[in-house]
Parts: structure tokens; C-alpha cells; sequence
């Protein structure tokens, strides 16, 4: 097999940024990609190995999809050059880092090369349910606290890209990976004709326009991003943090509808109900209860009704008003 | 936004508050099939005015007296066909079939199944206890093999129905089964069964805990609802009679689709050009 | 009206139509807009009829699954706010019965058109009987009142069709229409449109504030107005007992109110609902009463009887339930004796007695699956006449 590219000479014309004119030389060039099972991880990282290989690269691509399940973390290593030898990235290792879900993204954030390392990362949040400490609403999560500034800000180059928000413009949220590869093309020397056929050739028939439309829309958005800031600066999407909000929890539960079975006391998760001397459900500890709803939800009776109350609201009244209600 | 997405259902909204508390008795299922109904209801904002219930006899066919909408209480077994009637004379109203086990299996049987193959739309959830439970407790077609009733005092020697097979045999345009213990997911595939162009047959596995829990020795209603997925039916799905228990086995969500002409809209095109070519 | 000798008005639509097509006819005209029907000998040629009539008016034709499913429909379609019909025969009717008695129950008006064939069971499918008289009143368990027409000719099939509509509408009840199998399946010429104003009743329906209503109040006529699904009222239909709002009960006041306003329901409009027919009745020494093919067979028994010098009557109850009592009393009241020719073995006769309780009343009663023939009714007649001279 030829280790010399055949066609990289033919290569559109380096992007506007000299930071992305990332070219592959004696060393292998490595794409890692990264997100979670059901977000087309895989696809990208195919879509880029077939066009490598089309280049005249040799191509290495080895992916983890062992939690290729909706939700499961999942990666692939894409290394091409004239000679590869190793199938996966070395810490440090990786001169793109493709993200397609945001802590998935910080997560690898070890793998990209320090100084020159591309980030490109969607700023989509999937929560895995571990995450989850507490059942209040909007309680604190195990989940990335990183604004996307203070991210960018500590990498060579990167880009927070709500590459989800865009594909759902378009018309088709699954997209979001194409918008995704369309932002990747821009750090590399592959004519966007080519990348476009090797997306067409992936997607299902009927979905071409839109994937191609979400193509360009990527592409599109880092250009214009590197036109409007200095390249060594970086752009992210504006993702608001959500805050914590006040509240307290206030079971409403009408005793003569209640049958005593039983059932919200024993289904509560936080074990703060108790059927009282009458044999009625009452809320016992109410500084444990979250206000889930599952009291509400199964019991067969109607007989109970969370009410969640926000309390910075209340406060707010009651100081407009001048005295408490 | 508020931090309370879920506050704005409240189920009293749709219930005949005079009415309550219901009959049911103490933890039976089927008041959380009610919600997840009105829940339903709710999410897809149907007029309380454009809902029209039909339920035949049974604790299931009961619950149409608590729900604040067009309600019809009909004869044991005939809801389905009481409903065919209604929704082909007023294609503007939601028709919803409230049915049991026995009421829809045995002797509203025959209704199921050409209900299924005609495809008129209807929202038909069958809730299933497996049990008669308003006349004490006898066996009925979805009582699993070997359990006590009042009319199988050595264990029900009969194999049991499985109604989705049947309505998906029968050609229903919509078919799922849930238990009522997840009742945001029962109400989805409740919203997903009335968006259906067509005859959904959606089927609810409750429990009748005082009746046929007691007889059998199934322990209380919590622990009867807890275990509604991982012990009390997957034999009686899938498996014969002497293969073990497969815990969790049990398939729900929608389980057929399929898009056939909807009976009501076929026939009166079919009418409307029949008209316009005599002219 | 002379059923047999009515002639066309030059200017009406004249036909020559069959028992059950007219009854089909006459029901679209009547504002039927909706049939669930299940085949059945010798009813067919309704349903058949009418699967061709209804979507030309945009009402609906639905074949069921079976008899039961049919009635159930037809209430539905009735709950629904359309005018609303099956028909059946025999074993037919007799699958309907629960069904008929919920809508008697919760007042859900409807036509239930039996043609009476032979029985028990399936009997003689093709063949002629007059056998469900009782069961067309006493079909369905419990108490409960409805109406029963039974015609004699084609003409009458279409008329009584019509007002089987108007009578179910009007006193939201249940409407028999009994026929038997000669005359559903004997074509006559009919003038269609003379006699009738066309389905121009409409069902008492609920109006004013919702709040105020309850489903089964009736003000002083006995009838509750019916709500309309959709129009804001938002009520409970049940087959259980039920009190003024409409929801179950048992408390022995309330069922004892709702079930005495069911009968004085009908009880209280016997004018409009009796109907009857009497030919030579004022000077009969014998007074023939008979219903439908046995009717037609007495009348020219009757002039036979007339020419040999015995005064011979009839009366024909054309409603036959609720029994038109007290003209029976008044056409009888100087007969020397009765005689009740009927396809069954005196099912109508049961009746003629206990309303004329101590007259003599004698049966003909053939059960063969043929009509009874004039002859025969004239031979009975000069044997009872010789019995009580």
C-alpha cells in the first residue's frame, strides 16, 4: 500500500484561519469523537475515515460502541497519515477533538494536544440519570459546572458550537453530527465537494437536502466565527447556567378520598409519608420530601397533590406587598 | 418557565368531584389508569365537550361516572359496539372505550375483534385485573394459569387470553400494553393510542388487590404494584405453563402499528362520491 | 282507513314496493340517518335497502358483527343525536333484547323492526308467524313500557314506519315496528308522500344553562330533555337505576319516582299513541281482532260472513302495545263473542281476555308456518255465531 497521498496536492485551498490548516505529513493526523450512544458518533467518524482513505491516506479507525445504547458513552479514534501504525489516540495525542455532547467533550479534554489541539463541541447536555443526586427539580447535578468560555478559553483552538439548536432549524434534530462534521471540514484540506458526497453517501436516501443543508450550516458558522474574532481567540455558543431554584414542597391530601392502602408510603423514595392514627396518608417529614410525584401519580384514590412553591417568588410578593400573606 | 412542568395537570379538573371518593377499593389499579386517561386528556388539551366515554359493566366500566366529560355506562360486553355507533355518528367526538378483562375478552369478545378489523377510530383501553372482581372474584380469560378464584377453587386449569396478540391478529390499527405503576408512560402511550387515526387498543394490567391479590396470596398493594413488571404476569405472557418465571419479560409500549384507511372517513368519502357522481 | 283499498292520489309518487323496502323508504324519510343491522331471513331486504338509501342522504348503514352489536350501535348512534333504526327477525330480536331494554331504561329513543318469522329458535326462517307479539312487550327483563306498531299492508308499513320514528323521538322510548314475513316480503302498490308530514319531530333536547340541568328532570310532561354530547352538558348515561342527575342509586324513592314517570310516560299520552282500525264493529254480533296478514285475512272473511247474513266486525290494533284497551271495550261492547285468529298458539288472545275479562273469547290459531286463510277465519266465525245465537 502507498504510503504518499495521491491527491492532497488537489486540496481546496487552506481555510481563512492558518491555525486549521492542519495537513498531515509525517506524522498521522488523529480525530477523536466522542458523545453518546444514538447521536451518530460513529457515523462521523466513518464519514471521515472514507474520505481520508479516498484522499490517499491510510486510515486507522477504531471505535467503542460496547455502550452504543441511547444514552452510553461512546468514541472513536480516526488516525490517517502516510503510515499509521497505532489504532488509538495517546493522551495529549489528538490534534481535533470532535465532541458531540458537552461533558462527553470536557471528559476528553486530556486527549488534545495542549498548545494546538481544535476543540469543536456541541453545547447539547444529556444527563445520564446517575447524575441525578436528588429528585427536587432542578437540584444540583453530578454534571459539568464549565461554562462554555471558561472551556474554550483553555484550549489552542475551540469552538462550543449548538450544533443541536441548528440541525432542529433545519428541520431534523438527528442532524446535529453532520453539523458537526461540517465545522471538522473546515480543519481540514478536503475539498468540501468530496466531503459532501461522502456525507450523501451515509445518510438515508430521503434525509440527503437536510444533512447537507446541516453540512454546511457547520461549516459555515466556524468560518464566519473565525472572521468575526482572531483566530487564537475562540466563540461559544451562548448557553445560560441554569440556577438553582427556591422552593418547598406542600402536600395537599384529602383525607376522605384516602383508602389507607398504603401504596404512597411504601413507593416513596424518600420515606417521608406515613398513614397517621385514622389510617390516612399524611406527609411526615416534609423537609425530606423532593415533591417527585409519585405519591400523586399512583395513588388510586386522587386523594394527593404536590404542590411545588416557589419560594423566592413568594418572597418577592410578599415584599411588594409589604407584609406577608 | 416554572420549575413545576407537572403542576398544571391536576386531575380533580377532570373528575366529577361530587362523585368522589369512587367505589374502587383500597388500591386497586385502576384509579392510575383513570389518571394516566385523564392525563392524556389533558396533554393533548381534548375538550371536555368533544370527549365522549363508553364503558360497559365491571369495575372498569365504572369509571366513566368520575370522569367530567360525555359519558355512556352501557351493557356487560357491548361498549365497543355502543362506541362504534357514537363515533360513527359524531366523527367530531373523541370516543374513548373504558372495558375489562371479561367485559372486553369474554363476552364483549366478538366486538374486540371486528372493532380491530374495521378500524373505525376508537380509543379502546382494556384494563386487565385479571379478574371479575365486582362480583367476587371469579376467573376470567386473563387469568393466569393456576391462580385461585371463586370459580377455579383448585387453580384456573384454563390458558389465559393475550389480548394484544388478539387485536394485533385482528388487525387493530394501534396496539400497546402498560402497567399502571408507570403512569407517565401509560399516559404517553394513552396520547399515543387517541392521536391514532384508527382503532387503538390499548391494554392496562392492573391490580385487583383485595379480591384476587388476597385470594392468591400476592401481598399488599404496594408490594402487588411493585411487582407488576417482574413477577405476577411474565408467565402468563409468552411462556406455558410450566417454564419459570421470566422476570421483566413482560413486552409493553406500543407493540403493533398499522396504518389501514380509517373505517368513519372511508365510508363517508366513499358516500360523498357516490352522491356527487349521481348528480 | 281501509288498508287494503286505499288508492293512489293521482299526483303521488306511486310505486310498487315491497313490505321491507318501504319500511327502508320510509325510515330516510322519517329522518333516519343511521342502520347497524346483522343479516337475517326475512328482514334482509331493510338493511340491503337501506345501505343504498343512507349515504345518498349522508346518514350512515353499518352491517355489526352480530345482533347484539347492532342494537348496541343503533343506541350509540341514538346517544349521539341520529335519528337511528335496526332491523331483525326471530332469534334476531330475541339477541337484542338486553339492549332494547337499556335504551327503554335510559330513554334512548330508536326503531327495532322485527318481521316475524316461525320459531322457536330458528325455526322456519321463511316462513310466516305471528309468535312475538308478547315478546316484542315482554322481551327484555325488568319493567319498563315501550310502543309496538303493527302494520297490515305495505302502505301501513311506510306510515307506521314514519310515526314509529315520531312516537321514539317525541317520548324518548324504544319503537317495535312487528310485521310478519307476508307482508314484509309482499310487494304492493304504494302512493309514498300523501299521508305523511316527513320526519318533522325532533327530540326535546336539552337547552339552558348546564349547571342547572339534570338529564333526567322532567318537567311536568314526564319527558327529560336529552343532552346533546358536545353541547356543553356533559352527562352520565346508565343502564343501573338512576335518579334525577343521571348518576346510579338505589334509594328506594328515587327509583320508585324515575320508574313511575317511565310508565306515566306513555300512560299519560294513550291519545296519541293507540291506534286502531274497526270495520263493522257497531252491529257485530261476532268482532273478529287480529294484527297484521290474519287481519287482511278476517276482512274478506268478514264481508263472506256479512253476505250469509252473520254480522261479522273487526278491530285491528295497528299500536299494538301499549294494547289500545279501551277502544277494544267500546268496538266489543255488544258482541256476543270474540274470536282472535293469530300464526301462534293465542298470544293476542291472552290479551283481548284480560281486556275484556269475562267475555267469550274463542282462538284460531294456526302455527303451521302459513297464513290463516279467509276461509278458515269464515268458518270459525259462522261456528262461533251458531255457538252464542
Amino acid at each position: 500500500m502507498s504510503g504518499s497521498p495521491n491527491s492532497a496536492s488537489e486540496a481546496a485551498p487552506a481555510p481563512a484561519s492558518p491555525a486549521a490548516a492542519v495537513e498531515p505529513s509525517a506524522e498521522p493526523l488523529n480525530v477523536l469523537i466522542v458523545g453518546v450512544g444514538g447521536q451518530g458518533v460513529i457515523m462521523v467518524s466513518k464519514v471521515l475515515a472514507l474520505l481520508a482513505q479516498a484522499q490517499g491516506f491510510q486510515v486507522k479507525q477504531s471505535e467503542v460502541h460496547g455502550m452504543a445504547k441511547r444514552g452510553g458513552a461512546v468514541f472513536s479514534h480516526v488516525r490517517f497519515g502516510r503510515q499509521v501504525w497505532s489504532p488509538t489516540i495517546p493522551k495529549g495525542e489528538a490534534d481535533i477533538l470532535i465532541a458531540l455532547e458537552w461533558a462527553e467533550g470536557l471528559r476528553w479534554l486530556p486527549y488534545l494536544k495542549p498548545e494546538t489541539g481544535i476543540f469543536i463541541c456541541d453545547t447539547k447536555r444529556i444527563v445520564p440519570p446517575f447524575a441525578c443526586l436528588n429528585r427536587r427539580p432542578g437540584a444540583p447535578l453530578r454534571y459539568s459546572r464549565e461554562t462554555p468560555a471558561d472551556v474554550i478559553s483553555q484550549v489552542g483552538e475551540g469552538y462550543a458550537i449548538d450544533a443541536t439548536q441548528m440541525a432542529e432549524e433545519l428541520g431534523n434534530e438527528r442532524a446535529a453530527n453532520v453539523v458537526l462534521l461540517g465545522a471538522l471540514s473546515t480543519a481540514l484540506r478536503f475539498p468540501a465537494a468530496d466531503w459532501e458526497q461522502t456525507v450523501a453517501k451515509f445518510v438515508p436516501k430521503k434525509t440527503v437536502s437536510v444533512n447537507l443543508d446541516a453540512f454546511r450550516r457547520g461549516r459555515a458558522w466556524i468560518e464566519e466565527a473565525r472572521v468575526v474574532t482572531p483566530a487564537v481567540e475562540s466563540r461559544a455558543a451562548e448557553a445560560p447556567a441554569p440556577a438553582d431554584p427556591a422552593y418547598r414542597v406542600r402536600l395537599d391530601i384529602v383525607a376522605a378520598w384516602c383508602k389507607s392502602c398504603d401504596i404512597c408510603v411504601k413507593i416513596c423514595p424518600e420515606r417521608c409519608l406515613r398513614l397517621n392514627a385514622e389510617r390516612i396518608a399524611e406527609l411526615a417529614e416534609p423537609e425530606k420530601c423532593t415533591g417527585c410525584r409519585l405519591c400523586e401519580w399512583l395513588c388510586p384514590d386522587f386523594a394527593i397533590r404536590v404542590h411545588l412553591e416557589d419560594i423566592s417568588a413568594m418572597a418577592a410578593d410578599a415584599a411588594s406587598e409589604g407584609a406577608p400573606r | 418557565m416554572s420549575i413545576d412542568t407537572a403542576a398544571a395537570f391536576d386531575v380533580t379538573d377532570y373528575l366529577r368531584k361530587q362523585m368522589m371518593p369512587h367505589f374502587l377499593c383500597p388500591g386497586c389499579g385502576h384509579g392510575m389508569a383513570l389518571r394516566a386517561l385523564l392525563w392524556a386528556i389533558h396533554d393533548l388539551e381534548i375538550d371536555k365537550d368533544a370527549l365522549a366515554v363508553v364503558s360497559g359493566i365491571g369495575c372498569a366500566g365504572r369509571l366513566s361516572a368520575y370522569i367530567d366529560a360525555n359519558t355512556f355506562h352501557v351493557t356487560h360486553g357491548r361498549p365497543i359496539a355502543y362506541a362504534t355507533g357514537l363515533a360513527l355518528a359524531r366523527p367530531d367526538l373523541h370516543v374513548v372505550v373504558i372495558t375489562g378483562d371479561g367485559d372486553c375478552l369474554a363476552i364483549g369478545g366478538n366486538h374486540l375483534i371486528h372493532a380491530c378489523r374495521r378500524n373505525l377510530k376508537l380509543t379502546c383501553l382494556m384494563l386487565n385485573n385479571e379478574v371479575y372482581g365486582m362480583t367476587g372474584g371469579q376467573v376470567s380469560p386473563t387469568t393466569s394459569q393456576s391462580r385461585l378464584t371463586t370459580t377455579t377453587p383448585l387453580g384456573n386449569a384454563e390458558p389465559h387470553f393475550d389480548a394484544c396478540a388478539l387485536a394485533t391478529a385482528a388487525g387493530a390499527g394501534f396496539v400497546g400494553r402498560e402497567v399502571t405503576r408507570h403512569v407517565p408512560k401509560l399516559k404517553e402511550l394513552i396520547k399515543a393510542g387517541l392521536r391514532h387515526e384508527g382503532f387503538a387498543f390499548i391494554e392496562i394490567l392492573s391490580d385487583c388487590t383485595e379480591i384476587f391479590g388476597r385470594k392468591n396470596e400476592m401481598g399488599s398493594s404496594p408490594e402487588m404494584m411493585m411487582r407488576q413488571k417482574s413477577e405476577l404476569r411474565p408467565s402468563a405472557y409468552r411462556d406455558t405453563v410450566d417454564t419459570p418465571f421470566r422476570a421483566n419479560d413482560l413486552p409493553t409500549g406500543i407493540l403493533a402499528r398499522n396504518d389501514r384507511p380509517e373505517y368513519g372517513a372511508a365510508y363517508r368519502s366513499a358516500a360523498a362520491a357516490a352522491r356527487n357522481g349521481a348528480r | 282507513m281501509n288498508v287494503v283499498s286505499a288508492m293512489p292520489a293521482p299526483a303521488a309518487d306511486v310505486r310498487l314496493l315491497s313490505g321491507n323496502h318501504a319500511c327502508a323508504l320510509a325510515a330516510t324519510a322519517a329522518g333516519c340517518r343511521f342502520f347497524a343491522g346483522y343479516p337475517i331471513t326475512p328482514s334482509s331486504e331493510i338493511a340491503e335497502r337501506l345501505s343504498l338509501e343512507l349515504p345518498k342522504v349522508d346518514g350512515v348503514f353499518v352491517q355489526m358483527e352480530d345482533e347484539i352489536a347492532a342494537m348496541a350501535a343503533v343506541i350509540g348512534a341514538s346517544m349521539g343525536g341520529l335519528k337511528s333504526m335496526t332491523a331483525t327477525s326471530g332469534p334476531g330480536f330475541s339477541l337484542k333484547q338486553e339492549n332494547l331494554g337499556y335504551a327503554a331504561g335510559a330513554e334512548i329513543p330508536c326503531v327495532i323492526v322485527n318481521v316475524m318469522r316461525g320459531g322457536p329458535s330458528t325455526g322456519m326462517p321463511t316462513r310466516p308467524s305471528q309468535a312475538d307479539i308478547m315478546q316484542a312487550r315482554w322481551g327484555s327483563h325488568g319493567d319498563y313500557p315501550l310502543i309496538a306498531l303493527a302494520p297490515a299492508s305495505v302502505r301501513e308499513i311506510y306510515d307506521e314506519t314514519i310515526r314509529a320514528f315520531d312516537l321514539a323521538e317525541l317520548y324518548r322510548t324504544p319503537v317495535v315496528l312487528l310485521y310478519d314475513q307476508v307482508i314484509a316480503q309482499l310487494s304492493e302498490t304504494v302512493a309514498l308522500g300523501a299521508a305523511h308530514p316527513r320526519g318533522r319531530v325532533e327530540r326535546k333536547w336539552a337547552s339552558g344553562p348546564a349547571a342547572d340541568y339534570k338529564p333526567y328532570a322532567a318537567d311536568g310532561d314526564a319527558i327529560p330533555a336529552m343532552p346533546l354530547p358536545g353541547a356543553g352538558y356533559r352527562t352520565h348515561t346508565t343502564g343501573l337505576t338512576h335518579a334525577e342527575d343521571g348518576f346510579p342509586t338505589q334509594n328506594p324513592e328515587a327509583v320508585t319516582r324515575n320508574l313511575s314517570r317511565l310508565f306515566s310516560k306513555l300512560d299519560g299520552r294513550r291519545d296519541a299513541i293507540d291506534s286502531w282500525e274497526t270495520i263493522h264493529c257497531e252491529d257485530a254480533e261476532i268482532v273478529i281482532v287480529a294484527i297484521g296478514i290474519s287481519a287482511r285475512a278476517a276482512m274478506r272473511a268478514i264481508e263472506e260472513c256479512r253476505a250469509k247474513g252473520v254480522r261479522a266486525g273487526l278491530f285491528r290494533p295497528v299500536t299494538l302495545w301499549p294494547f289500545p284497551q279501551a277502544a277494544l271495550r267500546e268496538a266489543a261492547a255488544k258482541a256476543k263473542a270474540v274470536l282472535v285468529p293469530e300464526m301462534n298458539t293465542g298470544q293476542l288472545r291472552l290479551e283481548v281476555e284480560r281486556v275484556l275479562a269475562g267475555a267469550p273469547v274463542k282462538g284460531l290459531n294456526l302455527f303451521s308456518g302459513e297464513a290463516i286463510a279467509p276461509a278458515q277465519i269464515a268458518a270459525s266465525i259462522t261456528a262461533l255465531a251458531k255457538e252464542v245465537r
